[in-house]
């Protein structure tokens, strides 16, 4: 008898497939950074590491097959819509970014095309709550709303405190969307401490 | 709180997978309702009794 069965699995894992995109798309802005390739040529660039989005969602599903019941199906289709969000994230981040700088648009073309991206943002935020929602594993919902209140508490907490050093004029101006990233961040300090207490990450 | 569910495991040679896989739940809440990391809630603790024919006074204990 063993304590710990594992099924077999097949393939490479999603974080693999993920990675190398990050990894694609950060090469790209290194380069556009460095003046070695123009602002369009960077966007168009960044567009296709995308396409390594289906291979990671194919191996997440891979994986959430491979686990149990209901954990399986709520991530599946946790992962889907990050998956589907991120997409429309760098689709829209990299069209308003062409758009300003190769065209002059209108007042309203420019608003209607800086919600979008936060707007996908938006549509993770939600992906959470409905993977908590549908998660029937009980002790991976407990686990999945603890990484939500580190994240939240995290990404409060550090926008609170960097926003009174910035009045005091002792560091720079952030934008307001990277708290959004920190919270996501946040969310991966919160596995840490499920970690630490309860012996595993969670399922976020 | 404390429980009897490794024993009653083990008498039955159930790994902590294939107790999941009764439960419908995943092996990490196997483990750490065994280890008393996390208590389940009163429906989970139905359902492990009824997966044991016990009662849950039977698996379980004030700790």
């Amino acid at each position: 008898m063993t304590d710990t069965l594992k099924a077999p699995q097949s393939g490479r894992g999603p974080m693999v497939y993920v990675g190398i995109m990050f990894a694609a798309i950060g090469t790209v802005i290194a380069l556009a950074a460095t003046g070695a390739i123009n602002g369009p040529t960077a966007l168009v660039l960044m567009i296709a590491p995308l396409w390594l989005i289906i291979p990671a969602i194919k191996a997440a599903n891979r994986k959430a097959n491979a686990s149990c019941g209901g954990k399986g199906i709520a991530n599946r289709r946790y992962l889907r819509r990050i998956a589907m969000f991120t997409s429309f994230y760098l689709a829209t981040l990299a069209l308003m970014t062409f758009v300003s700088k190769s065209y002059d648009p209108s007042l309203e073309l420019r608003t209607f095309l800086a919600i979008l991206p936060g707007l996908a943002i938006a549509g993770m935020f939600w992906a959470i709550g409905r993977l908590i929602i549908e998660q029937t594993d009980e002790f991976i919902r407990m686990l999945t709303i603890r990484q939500s209140l580190w994240a939240t508490g995290f990404a409060l907490s550090a926008a609170s405190v960097w926003g009174f050093l910035e009045q005091a004029d002792i560091v720079i101006h952030v934008d307001a969307y990277w708290w959004a990233v920190w919270w996501f961040f946040g969310l991966g300090v919160g596995a840490i401490a499920n970690r630490i207490q309860y012996g595993t990450w969670g399922a976020a | 709180m404390k429980n009897r569910l490794k024993v009653l495991r083990a008498e039955r040679d159930w790994s902590q997978q294939d107790l999941a896989d009764r439960l419908g739940v995943s092996r990490q809440s196997v483990n750490a309702i065994e280890t008393g990391k996390y208590d389940p809630s009163l429906p989970l603790a139905f359902t492990i009794a009824e997966t044991f024919a016990m009662s849950i006074e039977e698996i379980f204990e004030r700790g």
